[in-house]
Formats: C-alpha cells, sequence, structure tokens
C-alpha cells in the first residue's frame, strides 16, 4: 500500500466518518445542548411566552426557595422515589430468587409477570383510574375509600400502582443477573450445609452487587421525572398531596405560563438527579478499587 | 427440600396471579355491556367487540390510533437510522468531530428531558411547528440511548472483518451498510422496540405541542376519554385495552432483544 493510498483511506474514513455522525449531532446540538443552555438562561428570567424574557437574576430561584408549594413537592417527590424504589426492589429481589430457577413453569411465571411491565403507562394508568373509582375493584378487596379524592389515601394509591407496574421489570433484571452468576458458588454453598436465607444474604446480595447498582439507579431516576401516574390519576391533588416536582414544573409552565420560574424548577431537578448520579459513580468507583 | 419447593411455586404463582388480577379486570371491564358494575371480577355479559365497535365509529378514536401509529412508527425508523449511522461512526471510525458527538451523547444520556422541555416548547412555537406532526416528531429523532446502544455492540463487530473488506477496495459507506448495518440488527431491533414503546406512551409531549385535536395520539385520547354524559368507564377500558394490543405484540415478536436491550449494564462484570 503506497503512502499516497493510506492517505485517501483515511480521508475517506474521514469523510464517510462525518457524514454519517452528521445528522446525530445537528439533532443534539439542536434538541439537547442549546436548549439545555436556553433552560439555564430562561430560569434566570420572567417569561410567559409572550414578549421577551426578562432578566431577573436569582428571583425565580428565591421565590422557590420561599415557597411552601415547592417544599410541599420536594417532599412529595422524595416521599414517593424512597417508597416506589424500596419496597419494588425488594419484592422483585425475594420474587427472582426462586423465578430465575430453570423449569418450563417458571418460565412462563416469568413472562406473565414481565406482563404489565410491558404494558403502556397510559394505558395502565386508566385501567387503576377504574381500580380506584367508586365501587371498583379496590373498593372490593379492600372496603370503600377516598382513594384518590383524599390526601391521605392518594399517594399511597398511586404508589401501589406505580410498585405494580414496575415490579415484574426489576424481576426480570434481577433473573438475568441471577441466571449471569456462578453455579458452583451456589453448589458450594449448598454443599456446606449453607441454609436458604444464609445463601441468599451472603452469597446471592454481595454477587448481585453490580445489579443492584444498576437497578437503584435506574428505578430512583426514573421516579424522581415520574409524571404520568399522577398527572393521569390525581392531577396532583387533592391539595396537592400528589404533586411530584415533574408536575409541579408542568403546572407553572402550561397552567400558569410561568415559564422562567418553571425552568428553574428544571435546573433544581437537573442538579438533583446530577448530584444523585455522581454520588452513585463515586460509590461504583470506591467498590472497584 | 421437596416440599419447600412446592410451597415456593405456590407462593409463586399467587404472586403472579396477583399482578394479574387487574389485567383480567381490565378484560371484564372492557367487555361488560355497561357500566353497572365497575369491580371487574364477574363477567355479566360479553360485549368486548360490541364495545370496540362503538369506539371505532363513534368520535375520533381510530384517527387517534392513526395518529399514533404514524408518530411512533416514524420517531422509532428514524431514530434507528440515525443511531445506526452515528454509532457505528463512533465505535469505528476516526473522524473530525468524532470527540464532540461524544460529548453531545453523554450531556443528552445525563439531562432529564424536563431541562430541554421548555426551551424546545418555546422554539417550535417560534417558528409555527406546534400543532404539526414535524412537531411531535422533531424533538425525538434521534436518541441518546440509541447511539449510545449501537456503539457499545459496533465495538464488538471483529476489526479485521471491516479491514479486509478496506483491504479489498470496499468504500466506506459500503461496509457500513452491506456488512456493518447486518451485524448490528440485533441493536438496531432493540433501539426499535424502545423507541416505539416509549413514542406509543408518550403523553407529555403530545399534551403540550398539539392541543388540536386533528392531531391527538392515543395517550391524550385515553387520557380525556370522555362520552356525551361524562367518563364511560367500559368504553375508556375497552379503548385502553386496545392501546396496549399493539405493544404487547411487538415486545411478544421482538423480546429476546427488549430484554438485552433492558438488562445492558446490570449483569456485565
Amino acid at each position: 500500500m503506497t503512502r499516497t493510498g493510506a492517505r485517501t483511506m483515511a480521508g475517506s474514513e474521514a469523510r464517510a466518518g462525518a457524514g454519517l455522525a452528521a445528522p446525530a449531532i445537528v439533532y443534539f446540538v439542536l434538541f439537547w445542548a442549546l436548549p439545555a443552555l436556553a433552560a439555564l438562561y430562561l430560569s434566570f428570567t420572567s417569561y410567559d411566552l409572550s414578549g421577551t424574557p426578562q432578566w431577573v437574576g436569582m428571583e425565580n430561584y428565591r421565590q422557590m426557595w420561599a415557597n411552601d408549594e415547592f417544599w410541599a413537592s420536594v417532599r412529595v417527590t422524595l416521599l414517593y422515589t424512597v417508597f416506589a424504589v424500596g419496597p419494588t426492589i425488594m419484592i422483585a429481589l425475594v420474587v427472582a430468587v426462586p423465578l430465575a430457577k430453570p423449569g418450563r413453569l417458571r418460565a412462563w411465571l416469568r413472562a406473565l409477570v414481565f406482563i404489565p411491565a410491558v404494558m403502556p403507562l397510559v394505558g395502565a394508568t386508566v385501567l387503576w383510574q377504574v381500580i380506584y373509582s367508586t365501587g371498583g375493584l379496590a373498593d372490593t378487596l379492600a372496603g370503600a375509600h377516598p382513594w384518590l379524592t383524599d390526601s391521605g389515601y392518594a399517594i399511597w394509591a398511586l404508589l401501589v400502582m406505580v410498585i405494580w407496574k414496575y415490579v415484574g421489570l426489576y424481576v426480570i433484571i434481577f433473573v438475568a443477573g441471577l441466571q449471569a452468576l456462578p453455579a458452583n458458588v451456589f453448589e458450594a454453598a449448598a454443599i456446606d450445609g449453607a441454609r436458604a436465607l444464609r445463601t441468599f444474604f451472603l452469597v446471592t446480595v454481595p454477587l448481585l452487587r453490580r445489579t443492584f447498582t444498576f437497578v437503584i439507579v435506574v428505578a430512583v431516576t426514573g421516579a424522581m421525572q415520574s409524571f404520568v401516574p399522577a398527572y393521569l390519576l390525581t392531577k396532583g391533588g387533592p391539595v396537592n398531596a400528589t404533586q411530584v416536582l415533574p408536575l409541579y414544573l408542568y403546572n407553572n409552565a402550561f397552567s400558569y405560563s410561568r415559564f422562567g420560574y418553571a425552568s428553574a424548577i428544571a435546573i433544581v431537578l437537573l442538579v438533583a438527579l446530577l448530584v444523585f448520579a455522581f454520588t452513585q459513580f463515586k460509590l461504583i468507583r470506591s467498590d472497584e478499587e | 427440600m421437596r416440599i419447600s419447593r412446592a410451597l415456593t411455586t405456590v407462593a409463586l404463582i399467587g404472586f403472579v396471579a396477583l399482578m394479574l388480577l387487574p389485567l383480567y379486570s381490565m378484560i371484564v371491564l372492557a367487555s361488560a355491556p355497561d357500566d353497572s358494575d365497575l369491580s371487574g371480577l364477574r363477567l355479566h355479559g360479553f360485549a368486548l367487540f360490541d364495545n370496540i365497535g362503538q369506539i371505532m365509529t363513534d368520535g375520533r378514536f381510530p384517527r387517534y390510533l392513526l395518529n399514533s401509529i404514524l408518530i411512533a412508527s416514524a420517531v422509532s425508523v428514524l431514530d434507528v437510522a440515525i443511531s445506526a449511522a452515528a454509532g457505528y461512526a463512533l465505535a469505528r471510525l476516526r473522524f473530525l468531530g468524532r470527540a464532540a458527538l461524544l460529548n453531545l451523547v453523554v450531556i443528552a444520556l445525563s439531562l432529564t428531558p424536563a431541562v430541554v422541555m421548555i426551551p424546545v416548547f418555546v422554539a417550535l412555537s417560534e417558528i409555527g411547528w406546534l400543532n404539526s406532526y414535524q412537531g411531535l416528531i422533531a424533538p425525538f429523532l434521534a436518541s441518546a440511548l440509541g447511539v449510545f446502544l449501537v456503539r457499545q455492540f459496533a465495538l464488538g463487530i471483529p476489526a479485521q472483518m471491516l479491514h479486509a473488506a478496506r483491504v479489498d477496495g470496499a468504500g466506506e459507506l459500503r461496509i457500513f451498510f452491506l456488512i456493518a448495518v447486518p451485524l448490528l440488527r440485533p441493536a438496531l431491533l432493540t433501539v426499535l422496540l424502545l423507541q416505539f414503546l416509549a413514542q406509543w406512551d408518550n403523553l407529555i409531549w403530545p399534551l403540550i405541542a398539539a392541543s388540536e385535536q386533528e392531531l391527538w395520539t392515543l395517550p391524550l385520547a385515553l387520557s380525556s376519554f370522555e362520552g356525551e354524559h361524562g367518563i364511560v368507564y367500559h368504553l375508556q377500558t375497552a379503548a385502553a385495552l386496545l392501546s396496549i394490543l399493539p405493544p404487547l405484540a411487538l415486545f411478544a415478536l421482538l423480546q429476546r432483544y427488549y430484554v438485552s436491550g433492558l438488562t445492558l449494564g446490570g449483569i456485565k462484570r
């Protein structure tokens, strides 16, 4: 191969690469990078879509800090995240351990348990709207209660639905993780006479560390951004009892046209997500060292 | 040992039955002739097909269904095309702008869509793209996850294969289309499925960007499903049931890829 040949080859590689990447570069600049900068800018302005954004400095953030509705929304989001993630992961793990074992029946059960997770969320939420309506399935099973209209019940009713919707997803991820574990470790534990519970806590859980990290990151970031169940089931009510942060953001932007303030909420949400991701990343790194 | 295994099996079946109870009740409700019993436990008559017929003939439901199919298909196909090209280029080609693209993908992966939603809304409203198909499609043309998945997969293509083709004098684009794309098929199907499901289920963007009912999609239609006298639960449930069938069918077809896409990163060590 001559030198010129090599050079044209590198040239054609560069041209092809740039050509193949161009649509993606344009897309990510137009729909992610620039909007992210614009969101940061808007968060320092007062803007209602008519006219131009007015620079107000830290005013949106100051208002947020002093706003009870914002803090109520933060509390609801934390409660929602903790109780959507914790029980879901625990139930999923307990179910996944026996489900991961081979067998035709278990293969069927694995497929069935996954169905709610594959259902479109909107269709599933509409179903739960009927379940929680007066005379619905929830009333039949647990007695009549104002499931979605009492601020004491609404958030828990929401959480039951969310746990139902996502538990199958984490069952499948845990099953995949369990099936990837080396069988001889469990054989060794069995030969040593370890009981099931002991094996579970001393062998299975530590070996699944990486799966845990993955599941927790996915579940927490997903829960913190969750919008659809709260929007569809309760519209954030009653008395803001289910107004999670993404819904608070949506209401401010698209119900009250407070685009500057809503952008500030978006930035706060983003920072919270990044802090969480960064902490997780640190933990993983220290774990691997 | 055998007894404990049998007990575990019974407990598992009980758990799965509990998980499927809402689905069973969905089918009962969707099949009910009227709204007289909402508990969804006992069938009083089987009117599922009448209900579906009513949904499909009264009102604009067929239009919403068509919009959903159109938008979800367009978005997922375009995402696959753009992600395939960019993911392959990132993994296997050296070019000017490669570092920039990688940075952009990482930025997009770490940002929440909520952050870019407002500026994109404002921009599309400025150029008059609200209430248009392009306004519903453009923000989802490509996905960071798609590019990322394809890139990870493309890294696994044996280098000798690409090298041999180069020595044979094949051009870079030819190599991409004739060698890489067929090898990338599992990754591309994963991206297709994930994006189709995401768009089929997309509520917030059409809610914001499509105020005209002509452009409504299924999620919007379901979320404000009202008959002449308020919500008609049996029809609404039948509509919800209809809306979950295409994704379930697609999932059944491409299950392998879907699960591998979901568990990516979770188990490799």
